[in-house]
């Protein structure tokens, strides 16, 4: 096993030992760090910033986003049967059909509940 | 009655079950709406319906058994199939039918269980008349003679077992009736832990026999008994190493010379007689009963006198063909009866409350019935469970009675059931007094009475009756033989217990019943000693406003609903003897009415003491007899001497010149708190361990340890800090890290199996990517240098000789393990019990 | 269209739920889903019953789906028991919801695509489909955990489920990753066939992870520890649906993995195998389990506890495949479904026994239960007294064939100490009984006030229907068992 993955070994090793060299070496070439509290304030814009770090978003952007993913999966699922359309047939086209009808009735509902409109 | 319903399909038994349940059902769920005079007739209709059909039944079995003489003749009812199981060495199919059958014996029970029970359900619609809970009391009291009928009448062991878990749970929830009082709770509980104790002995001899004889039913199990005894160690179980096998590696040095073996016979016969002991309040399991006695009085006659506790009598005589194959356990079981009689009747001597001392009465008659079957003796001993079932019923209604008319007075549980504040009560209570001085008699062995002859013949055969296995030539001497003493002990033994039974039942009743009533000033502190008092006619209980300056009316006579119950038993207390009288009198209708229940157990198994014949033990008759009688006057004429005509002055002086006999008397010998101590704390102290380790290492080190971990580490988990969800995930990885380990490291383990022709096969277990190397003899060289897939090694042992095998194992991580195997071969096992 | 036979317990409910969810989508009023639901599902109960009685072995198409699908007895009984569970939830559903005031229709939909998976889950034979129905079952599961929103509770402990269930899907996944890696295979029957020969590190440790992660789904100790707290905090309706249907359907993979992929006798050994592995799982589970259960002062965790021990018991006869995979297996079917209408029946006399937004949750809210409505304390104590396996109800029958078992199998101390155990159970279940029957309420304080609900009544008629049948009668469902424990490998 050791000599079949040996290669791959050695570029890892030799990758990270490389980054680090750089990583250390790049201290003490680069600039020297003299951190002061403006600097380590974050966004240094001039302007205090305000808030707790964690910001409530409105679920309508998840929601949005899941919608866009579960359709963007099904354009994948349909992009392989679409080239072996002829292969696959009759019973293909209805298999597919019956996979969109799904997917369909899933977005009836989501239309029904609502979640598609943005001004409520 | 026989054309109406065929002996093989038998449908009225659904009637004598069914109208019990049926009672219970609409009394437990309609009771309150349907009120008490609802509930009273629908008890009472309940249990007599189910009593007239089981007359009905029971003269239809002896017309069946006039038509079949001295056959085992039967009255079956198949419901339906319930389940089958796979089972018995042969690997059979063993169904276990939803099955009934009358037979000889179950049909006397059936008779007693009904009757009785009809008698105390009558008395109890008087004493409970007042009782919040009367409906919920009838319909535990009716599920409880369905209960017990089903223990009676099934067919076989589990249906038999249901009803002897119904019993336990009905005796359980009547004994914590009142559950306000906190000790009643905890009567109750002690009830359910010791009967639990019995029902594991229960069905580990339910899976012994089903093991061995490939049945369930009775006639499953006669047909298969023959298996439980054989020469050959199939038939033996191995009690060291547990199971047979042999210990090997660390644990060698527990492999005896020979292996400890007894056979199956003794194993069945241990393990039911752990459930027997439990149910009849035996040694070592007899604590509850006593304190089962916090139940409302009915329950005491019905549940823990009369019936419910004889089932593990029942039990033994109705496999009284399984117990005699085991001479060792039938001793056992004689002795464990003798030393409950005396031991029980010791601490009865001294209590003060009326229904402890019939408690203890009760467990010292179980005692005696134990005696008397474990001497062979099973229709003795079942005459006893049916005399005892009257006068003890009789003896504890009366004690019921007495307790109500005290209770009238005082209001006050505890005072009221006190001895010491009774007397002279046959003034004013006549038919209370008359019945309770019949059963008195009875159960004292006053000639001629029914206790008189069962006891009796208990006494009789305890000396003269010996058992010894049946299939002892077969067995080439391998079998126990009891020491010659025995029977004089059990005699010995017996008697005494005769004497102070004799002794403390004289007691109770002359403290009871005669001298002068002691009562008056009870929860009345204003008034002295001494009062005159008028009769008074118009009285009743629950005159909680009553004057406590005055004297008050005295205790007065039970209603009719009470009376006419404790007549009826006392009737039968004094004269049921007659059915069974010994001394020899030609006409012994129960002995001969038992006969082929018994003709298969007693046959071959039940002998004459000391290889003597029948002409000496009808010699030996009369002198035998002659210390049952003279028990009964010794006892008798003692409790007279000490409590009448001295007026307990003697008493006094006993207790006070053996203070510490006394005590530990009273106190019953510490056994609850010797219970206490070992057996329920270690129960306490394993659950507050499994608490304080949860507290301390789960909550304490792991939680903190983690906490470590993750600070350290956490990205992920930190946003989510609820506090322990991490530990959570920490025990899981714990988990995950001990289930990769006992995968990652090899197993080297082996399995000895004699082949035979003093071969043994020495088996490697196996495992994923496992590889063997073997060196048979240890002496460092392997056979073969390379590790191969061979698993298997065989080894050739004569007798009494040994090796030690040296296996390794490596796994697919390239890690070796390595194991010595001891083998021995034993020499042959040489046990007789 | 045999194929379509072949499927239709799975095409019923699929169906059921996407109508069911129009039609909650359209319908003003939310009355009646329950109804719908529980129909849908008894439907496909039925359904997979005729399919059995017609003979799944007559519709060879049924094969061409393996080993994707399994379309076995095996796979026809866990889809009557699933529908039987989840149809009694829903059911349970229909009466909680509407009482607490927190009837949604998406909870009924949620009950039918959680059942869609784990009947999916039963059936599936590679590690695809597996999954796909395991993730589908479980996402149901935790939206329902979360479905009371407003309780904090509730929220932590579908968090808790959440996250440590993807924790141990994780682990189950890379389990049969490695399993991939190291055999070529990720049907359950190929990784099986290769098992004896591949002598490659990566296939045990695969099998660990796998063997893990479904521990983790059944909740054996130690990986049950967020089952307390998840199903304390779901609606009981849910936990209901938890402790029933997820833990059937975790068990038939758990049944599948270990017969199939792991069937091989290296695989099965006492003394290297998962027996050991599994009895020492089964041990705990139902120890620590027991021990800590009696210690609860609040009914439904003693319940989730109780769930836990439960698990354990069929552990007990889980370990005895290795001897007897047939008569072990029909031992676990039988233990699953008697828990189920044991354990669904005692949920739903917790439920009963609440009303107007107020949970039965102490002993003490029981108290005097047995004086004051005496037919609910009734079928309460029928439940219990079947979860403590006291005859004659269903719980005995389950007790008494995992036993068997054990003992058959050689396996004594195993049987001895899930003995042992039944009867520390029988106290903390009796102890419900004698604060229903033996014990008053203090003056003053809250009492259960058990509702009034056809769905919930009718519920416990069903679940109490099985658990007399089942003990009394109990042949016919045992040669059921037998008949789907009896499964070849793919």
């Amino acid at each position: 096993m050791i000599a079949t993955y040996a290669p791959l070994f050695m570029l890892l090793f030799f990758a990270a030992f490389l980054a680090s060299v750089f990583y250390v070496a790049a201290t003490f070439l680069g600039g020297q760090k003299k951190p002061n509290p403006g600097k380590q304030a974050p966004f240094e814009c001039g302007s205090e910033s305000s808030g707790g770090r964690h910001l409530k978003l409105s679920v309508k952007f998840y929601l949005t986003a899941i919608l866009f993913v579960v359709f963007d999966i099904e354009a994948v699922f349909v992009y392989p049967w679409a080239i072996h359309f002829r292969a696959l047939g009759w019973l293909g086209l209805a298999e597919m059909l019956g996979f969109l009808a799904v997917l369909v009735v899933a977005l009836v509902y989501v239309w029904r509940k609502g979640a598609l409109e943005w001004e409520t | 009655m026989l054309s109406l319903f065929p002996s093989n399909d038998y449908l009225l038994i659904a009637v004598i079950l069914g109208m019990p349940l049926l009672g219970a059902f609409v009394n437990g769920v309609w009771g309150k709406q349907l009120g008490k005079d609802a509930v009273r007739v629908m008890a009472l209709t309940a249990v007599g319906l189910s009593f007239a059909a089981s007359v009905a039944a029971f003269v239809a079995l002896s017309q069946l058994a006039d038509q079949q003489k001295g056959e085992h003749v039967k009255l079956v009812w198949n419901a339906w199939e319930w389940m089958n199981t796979n089972g018995g060495a042969g690997g059979v199919t063993v169904p276990i039918d939803v099955k009934f059958s009358i037979d000889a014996l179950s049909g006397v029970m059936m008779l007693i269980v009904t009757g009785v029970g009809f008698l105390i359900h009558l008395y109890a619609t008087s004493y409970m008349a007042d009782d919040e809970g009367f409906a919920r009391f009838f319909a535990y009291l009716n599920l409880f003679i369905f209960s017990m009928l089903v223990l009676l009448l099934g067919d076989n062991l589990p249906i038999l077992f249901v009803g002897w878990e119904g019993v336990g749970l009905c005796s359980y929830l009547l004994i914590g009736f009142w559950y306000e009082h906190a000790p009643n709770a905890a009567a109750g509980k002690k009830a359910f832990i010791a009967n639990r104790v019995g029902d594991f002995g229960l069905i580990c001899g339910m899976f012994l026999l089903v093991h061995y004889t490939g049945a369930l039913d009775w006639n499953g199990i006669a047909n298969g008994a023959s298996s439980l005894l054989h020469t050959g160690e199939q038939a033996r179980v191995h009690v060291w190493p547990l199971g047979g096998g042999q210990y090997t590696g660390v644990l060698s040095f527990l492999q005896p010379k020979s292996p400890v073996t007894i056979s199956a016979a003794t194993a069945v016969g241990l393990a039911l007689l752990l459930g027997c002991t439990g149910k009849s309040a035996q040694i070592p399991l007899y604590v509850w009963l006593p304190d089962a006695m916090a139940g409302p009085t009915p329950v005491s006659a019905l549940i823990h006198a009369a019936t419910m506790v004889t089932a593990g009598i029942y039990l033994i005589c109705r496999l009284s063909f399984v117990f005699v194959l085991s001479p060792f356990v039938m001793v056992l079981i004689a002795c464990v009866g003798a030393a409950t009689a005396l031991f029980a009747a010791t601490i009865a001597l001294v209590q003060n409350d009326i229904k402890k001392v019939l408690a203890y009465s009760t467990v010292s008659q179980l005692g005696f019935m134990f005696l008397g079957v474990g001497v062979g003796a099973f229709t003795a001993g079942f005459f006893h469970v049916f005399t005892h079932a009257f006068f003890k019923a009789c003896l504890f209604l009366g004690a019921g009675s007495v307790i109500h008319a005290m209770h009238a007075r005082i209001h006050d549980g505890d005072p009221s059931q006190d001895l010491r504040n009774m007397g002279g009560l046959r003034r004013w209570m006549p038919l209370t007094h008359w019945t309770f001085a019949g059963a008195t008699a009875a159960i004292i062995g006053l000639p001629l009475t029914s206790g008189f002859f069962s006891k009796d013949e208990i006494l009789y055969r305890a000396f003269v009756n010996r058992t010894v296995n049946p299939a002892a030539a077969a067995l080439q001497g391998r079998v126990y033989a009891p020491p010659a003493w025995i029977g004089t002990a059990l005699y010995a033994t017996a008697v005494a217990a005769a004497v102070l039974t004799a002794f403390y039942m004289c007691r109770l009743y002359f403290l009871t019943f005669w001298g002068e009533f002691r009562g008056w000033t009870v929860g009345r502190p204003s008034l002295l000693s001494k009062h005159e008092v008028a009769a008074h006619d118009d009285h009743g209980h629950g005159e909680h406003h009553e004057d406590l300056s005055t004297p008050g009316h005295p205790p007065h006579e039970s209603p009719w609903q009470m009376t006419v119950p404790l007549i009826i038993l006392a009737t039968f207390s004094v004269f049921a003897g007659w059915l069974n009288p010994g001394f020899g009198l030609s006409r012994q209708p129960m002995e001969h009415w038992l006969e082929p229940v018994f003709k298969e157990a007693t046959e071959g198994a039940v002998v004459y003491a000391g290889g003597h014949d029948a002409a000496w033990a009808e010699h030996m008759t009369l002198p035998l007899a002659l210390g049952g009688i003279g028990a009964f006057l010794v006892g008798t004429l003692l409790a007279w001497w000490m409590y009448v005509s001295q007026s307990g002055a003697p008493a006094k002086r006993a207790a006070e010149a053996q203070p510490a006999l006394h005590r530990l008397l009273l106190d019953k010998w510490r056994i609850d708190e010797l219970y206490d101590a070992t057996v329920i704390a270690a129960v306490d102290s394993l659950a507050e361990t499994a608490a304080a380790f949860d507290r301390a290492i789960v909550d304490g080190i792991l939680a903190r340890l983690t906490a470590l971990v993750v600070a350290a580490s956490g990205t992920v988990l930190r946003a989510f800090q609820s506090g322990v969800v991490h530990v959570y995930a920490a025990m899981m990885v714990v988990g995950l890290a001990a289930t990769g380990w006992f995968f990652a490291v090899p197993h080297a383990n082996a399995t000895v199996v004699d082949s035979g022709n003093n071969d043994y096969l020495v088996t490697a277990a196996p495992g994923v990517g496992y590889a063997y190397r073997w060196d048979a003899d240890s002496d460092g060289k392997p056979e073969k240098s390379d590790f191969g897939a061979d698993s298997t090694l065989k080894l050739h042992l004569e007798p009494g000789r040994s090796q030690t095998v040296h296996l390794e194992v490596k796994n697919s991580f390239g890690l070796i393990r390595s194991k010595s195997i001891h083998v021995a071969r034993p020499e042959e096992p040489t046990s007789s019990l | 269209m045999n194929i379509a036979l072949a499927l239709s317990p799975l095409l019923v409910v699929a169906l059921g739920a996407l109508l069911l969810m129009l039609a909650e989508a359209f319908s003003p009023r939310q009355g009646g889903l329950a109804l719908g639901a529980a129909t849908v599902l008894f439907v496909g109960a039925a359904v997979a019953g005729g399919v059995w009685m017609y003979g799944i072995e007559r519709l060879p198409e049924a094969a061409s789906l393996a080993p994707w699908l399994l379309l076995d007895r095996f796979g026809l009984f866990f889809d009557m028991l699933l529908c039987l569970g989840g149809g009694l939830a829903a059911l349970l559903a229909g009466g909680y919801l509407v009482e607490h005031g927190i009837e949604r229709g998406e909870f009924y939909v949620l009950i039918l695509f959680a059942t869609l998976g784990a009947m999916i889950l039963a059936s599936s034979g590679d590690a695809v489909t597996l999954f796909l129905g395991l993730e589908t079952m479980s996402l149901g599961a935790y939206a329902m955990t979360a479905f009371r929103r407003a309780s904090p509770r509730a929220a932590e402990g579908a968090l808790k489920y959440f996250l440590l269930g993807s924790f141990a899907a994780a682990i189950l996944i890379y389990g049969f990753a490695l399993l991939y890696g190291a055999t070529g295979h990720t049907d359950l029957a190929g990784i099986g066939a290769t098992a004896a020969t591949a002598r490659t590190p990566l296939l045990v440790v695969g099998a660990v992870l796998v063997i893990v992660g479904v521990a983790f789904k059944v909740s054996a100790v130690p990986f049950h520890a967020w089952t307390p707290d998840a199903y304390e905090g779901a609606p009981t309706p849910a936990t209901t649906f938890m402790a029933v249907a997820v833990k059937a359907g975790a068990f038939a993979l758990l049944l599948r993995v270990l017969l199939i992929a792991l069937g091989d006798a290296s695989w099965t050994s006492w003394a290297a195998g998962w027996p050991p592995v599994v009895a020492t799982l089964a041990v705990l589970t139902m120890t620590v389990a027991n021990l800590i259960a009696g210690r609860q002062e609040s009914v439904k965790r003693m319940l989730a506890y109780s769930s836990i021990a439960h698990a354990g018991y069929a552990l007990v006869g889980v370990t005895a495949l290795m001897r007897d995979p047939t008569q072990a297996g029909a031992s676990v079917l039988f233990y699953l479904l008697s828990y189920t209408v044991s354990t669904a029946g005692a949920f739903g006399a917790l439920i009963l026994c609440g009303s107007h937004g107020r949970e039965a949750v102490s002993y003490e809210d029981l108290s005097g239960l047995g004086r004051r409505h005496p037919a609910a304390a009734l079928a309460f104590s029928l439940f219990l007294l079947s979860l403590a396996g006291i005859p004659p109800t269903a719980g005995f029958f389950g007790k008494w064939f995992v036993f068997k078992a054990a003992i058959d199998g050689g396996l004594y101390w195993l049987a001895i100490l899930g003995f042992v155990n039944s009867v520390i159970g029988a106290y903390y279940y009796l102890r419900v009984m004698v604060y229903m029957y033996m014990r008053e309420p203090a003056a003053g304080a809250p009492v259960a006030l058990p509702m009034r609900s056809g769905y919930v009544t009718a519920a416990l008629l069903v679940s109490a229907l099985f658990v007399l049948a089942l003990g009394l009668v109990p042949t016919r469902a045992i040669e059921v068992a037998v008949r789907a424990a009896t499964l070849g490998a793919g």
